[in-house]
């Protein structure tokens, strides 16, 4: 697959601050990326320098094979879709959208019947149809997040950076626009770059999700690997379904404050503290009397409190040393023990499926 | 998925930066070239001259201290120096007694936002008369046969008109009083309305009275709109001339009214002393209201 | 604020204070319908009449009393307050344009701008004097005077601006430059619209500031009168209700100025939200 858009060693410093740290991307075209991010880990810069609002102190961005750093914004065709949607509030929908193709420098289209038909097709297809005429502070924030969609794809830029887009709307919304980005974009045929902080979303939209770690790309690879085998501990944290530990590596062993963790020849290279991860529905709670097989991990914590979710529960643990442990029982399979409050409980996991960054 | 490392030598982008800055130099560059060319070159040109030589009907550019001698020496400079000092403070006084009063009710009192600014509003309809017709306004008020004696006589309070209230100190006072108030109320106003009214409300439940609650919390907290309205007020009425030219009846002669009588007579090295004079007074008496308040934390 | 009493105290003391802004002005209102030739700038009242009106353009049989210079310099004030506000606006939308980035050496700028609305008229008014005479240069309501009126305004144009562009969304400019628009375009379309309002205040200000600007306009202006100075030199001859009477049409004239803004804003705003269904390029 031919790649949209290039970035290596892409760097940018806010003072001291290093907010982009030798950054190398290559985005595939036709694709739906996410990038996953905590907050301050240079998501949003990394959008800005590449959309051109902002410029890199060194490194090079391709985009379809040319070097773009020191072009401006309006002559590289990148769409842009912003958290809060940045419409124009003095315009119409139907203005709003037709503003980028009736104005653009390149190549604008003055002809108004074709603009008007463009307009109906896009309209459509983001499913504005009707409102055309309305305010664009008259609309609901589903229809502004559309509205927005529209006046970027309508200019068929090769690539569509989002920043945040579901960010401003409410939790229902939220998963319903999930689904309608991932059918537009098909349509459209163009590469989305989906900037995110919830794991959920980058995991459940991107064919392929890049992790953003204090400006250093962390990993860059498919949904399910990315979930399975986050590639360092702070991958692994941001995912929010590991336990981790840390420790040391010593002969086959990890060692934690909490109890030695046999391992089974596992280990993944990566930068930064050794840690042992294991994920929170890798974990079983058993009765403190229950046998444990020989490639069976234990570990003993006490009660805390559980968290009913429809499909699943979570519950909490608190070890030894004060830790809490968190650990996911999912209802469709064998019903969970219930736990009495304050009461110890032994917690089980097999060794093969714990990760190990050392 | 192609999610290789693009490989490309880094670069330098430097280039850009530069021309983001070069956007701002030239949006910024003819405001500043005016107000250099216009402002700062005109006031250092004053502070020249003021040590040219004066001579009954010109000035020439050899430099000497004799105007500045002549100004400190000369019974009539230093007593505008001082009236100009006294109406000063006493016109400050009068705006910050008769419109802290007014900013309280206005800012703290009316929490209907319209009546607010309706309120508001009228206290700025005034300023879209001409200065000198507001001026020229108080002389059918205070004149001997004006409304104020005419009132006072028929309630029968005095049974003979007071002179005193035109040409005089005293209506100089009243006219700058009237005109400068708003900048004291405008200020003070605004800074009442961003008293969070819980905070005072909380202080009712505590069981503290009203002088208690004006005392400890509205005076501290309105303090930085007085700094701004004294700003405003104090170089407003130090560079003034035309109040007093109007109700005074030449009586009163301030600084201002010096450089104007200098000007024309041009003994422009005598001006510019009384102008110098008057620049550093004003920059004390700024600099000094600076020091009560940091306005950068309070704005 | 609950105690009662207090409230009911300030709000008597408020109105009183609006007596004394407003008192002055309906006593020369009323003043002004005075009878003529021979009624005075003082009470009583002799018999009501628009004489000093009829006066001021003209209509009156002539009289010892000559009328007020008021015509040309009318126009002058007029072209110079137009002038002023055209230029000072400029400036003051460009410089605060610029005070949208951060740049080294803003805190000197910002103080300098700031500067020229608070040195007062007289200081700068003499220095340009001296400045024109130095250099050998006539002094005129369309040059010297022009440029200080500039001064005065400018800052509060700036700080219009500043203040407007502080709450101004850049992302929606962003937002255009991504769609292809160059930089200029996206200034004329999207937010010069937005601004507007910020830039009828600016224009609102400059103009007033400078139509009735009196001290920087004394010392830098040469022998053509501007309004302003027309009516201070009256302050030191007989004054006669036709100042009275021109004071009442000038507050008029301000009044008017002052509802065009209100409706020309009232206009914008309803524009905006009603948006650009027949605007239809």
């Amino acid at each position: 697959m031919a790649a949209v858009l290039q970035l290596s060693q892409v760097t940018k410093a806010y003072g001291a601050l290093r907010a982009l740290d030798g950054i190398d991307i290559s985005l595939p075209d036709n694709a739906y990326i996410s990038l996953l991010g905590p907050s301050g880990s240079g998501k949003t810069i990394l959008l800005r320098v590449i959309a051109g609002f902002e410029t890199p102190d060194s490194g090079s961005v391709l985009f379809k094979g040319e070097r773009v750093e020191a072009v401006p914004p309006h002559r590289r065709n990148i769409g842009f879709v912003f958290q809060n949607f940045a419409l124009f509030p003095h315009l119409s929908v139907a203005k709003n959208i037709a503003f980028g193709l009736e104005n653009r420098e390149l190549n604008p289209i003055t002809d108004s019947t074709v603009v008007r038909a463009r307009v109906k097709d896009i309209v459509a297809l983001v499913g504005l149809t009707g409102l055309e005429d309305r305010g664009v502070t008259q609309i609901s924030g589903g229809q502004r997040q559309r509205v927005a969609l529209a006046r970027t794809l309508i200019t068929e830029p090769s690539l569509v950076l989002l920043d945040e887009p579901l960010g401003a709307l409410d939790a229902n919304l939220r998963t319903r626009m999930r689904a309608e980005l991932r059918t537009i974009r098909e349509r459209c045929g163009v590469t989305f770059l989906h900037v995110t902080g919830s794991e959920t979303e980058a995991l459940a939209m991107g064919d392929a999700v890049l992790v953003l770690d204090r400006g250093r790309i962390a990993q860059a690879d498919d949904a399910d690997t990315v979930y399975n085998q986050p590639r360092s501990a702070s991958v692994a944290r941001f995912l929010n379904c590991y336990n981790l530990f840390e420790g040391q590596l010593s002969n086959d062993e990890f060692v934690t404050s909490v109890g030695k963790f046999p391992l089974q020849g596992q280990k993944a290279d990566a930068r930064g503290q050794p840690a042992y991860a294991i994920r929170y529905d890798r974990i079983s709670v058993r009765p403190l009397a229950s046998p444990v097989t020989a490639e069976e991990v234990r570990l003993e914590g006490t009660f805390i409190a559980d968290e009913y979710s429809g499909a699943a529960i979570n519950s909490f643990f608190s070890l030894d040393d004060g830790r809490v442990i968190e650990v996911e029982s999912h209802l469709s399979q064998a019903a969970p023990q219930t736990c009495v409050p304050h009461s110890r409980y032994a917690l089980v996991w097999k060794r093969q499926n714990a990760l190990v960054y050392a | 998925m192609a999610m290789t490392a693009a490989t490309a030598e880094p670069v330098s982008a430097d280039r850009p930066a530069r021309k983001m800055a070069d956007k701002t130099l030239w949006l910024l560059a003819p405001g500043v070239i005016w107000m250099v060319l216009f402002l700062v070159v005109p006031i250092l040109m004053m502070v020249y001259v003021s040590f040219w030589t004066q001579t009954t009907f010109a000035i020439t550019p050899t430099l000497t201290i004799k105007s500045w001698v002549t100004f400190f020496s000369s019974d009539t400079y230093l007593s505008a120096l001082w009236t100009t000092i006294r109406i000063w403070l006493i016109v400050l006084a009068a705006t910050l007694i008769i419109g802290y009063p007014a900013a309280l009710f206005v800012g703290l009192f009316v929490r209907n936002k319209t009546l607010q600014t309706v309120l508001l509003v009228l206290c700025v309809i005034p300023f879209w008369t001409s200065f000198l017709i507001r001026v020229l306004a108080w002389r059918p008020m205070l004149g001997k046969e004006g409304a104020i004696n005419l009132i006072l006589q028929g309630v029968g309070l005095i049974n003979k008109p007071i002179e005193v209230l035109l040409f005089s100190e005293l209506s100089v006072i009243i006219g700058m009083t009237q005109i400068y108030c708003v900048f004291m109320v405008g200020p003070i106003a605004f800074m009442m309305g961003r008293i969070d009214q819980s905070v005072i409300e909380a202080a009712q439940d505590l069981g503290a009275g009203f002088w208690r609650i004006f005392r400890t919390i509205i005076l501290p907290l309105s303090m930085p709109g007085v700094v701004v309205g004294a700003i405003f007020v104090s170089v407003m009425v130090l560079g003034e001339f035309a109040t007093s030219a109007a109700l005074s009846g030449r009586k009163v002669n301030l600084l201002g009214n010096i450089i104007v009588t200098q000007v024309g007579s041009l003994k422009w090295a005598f001006a510019a002393v009384a102008g110098v004079v008057l620049t550093i007074l004003m920059g004390i008496v700024v600099a000094a209201l600076l020091r009560v308040v940091d306005l950068r934390k309070e704005l | 604020m609950q105690a009662s009493g207090t409230k009911l105290a300030l709000g008597i003391y408020t109105t009183l204070f609006l007596v004394f802004l407003y008192g002055p002005m309906v006593v020369l209102a009323i003043l002004s319908f005075q009878t003529g030739p021979e009624g005075g700038p003082q009470f009583p009242i002799i018999e009501w009449s628009t004489y000093w009106y009829k006066h001021l353009f003209g209509l009156t049989p002539p009289t010892r009393i000559a009328p007020l210079p008021i015509e040309e310099a009318l126009v002058r004030s007029l072209l110079l307050a137009v002038m002023t506000m055209i230029v000072s606006t400029v400036l003051g939308v460009t410089s605060a344009q610029a005070f949208r980035k951060k740049f080294t050496g803003s805190g000197f700028a910002f103080y300098l701008i700031v500067l020229g609305m608070m040195v007062p008229g007289v200081l700068v008014g003499l220095g340009m004097a001296l400045v024109a005479n130095a250099l050998g240069v006539d002094r005129h309501w369309w040059g010297t005077t022009f440029v200080l009126h500039v001064v005065y305004t400018y800052p509060f144009a700036f700080l219009v601006m500043l203040a407007i562009l502080n709450r101004f969304d850049q992302n929606v400019e962003e937002a255009s430059w991504s769609l292809g628009v160059s930089p200029v375009k996206t200034f004329r379309k999207v937010t010069f619209p937005l601004i507007f309002p910020g830039v009828l205040s600016a224009m609102l200000f400059a103009f007033t500031l400078s139509y009735d600007e009196f001290s920087r306009t004394l010392f830098a202006s040469g022998r053509d009168l501007t309004l302003p100075l027309a009516i201070y030199g009256t302050f030191s001859v007989e004054v006669h209700p036709n100042v009275f009477a021109f004071g009442v049409l000038t507050t008029l004239f301000s009044f008017a100025l002052l509802g065009t803004y209100a409706a020309l804003m009232m206009l914008s705003i309803r524009r905006a939200r009603r948006v650009a269904i027949q605007e239809e390029a």
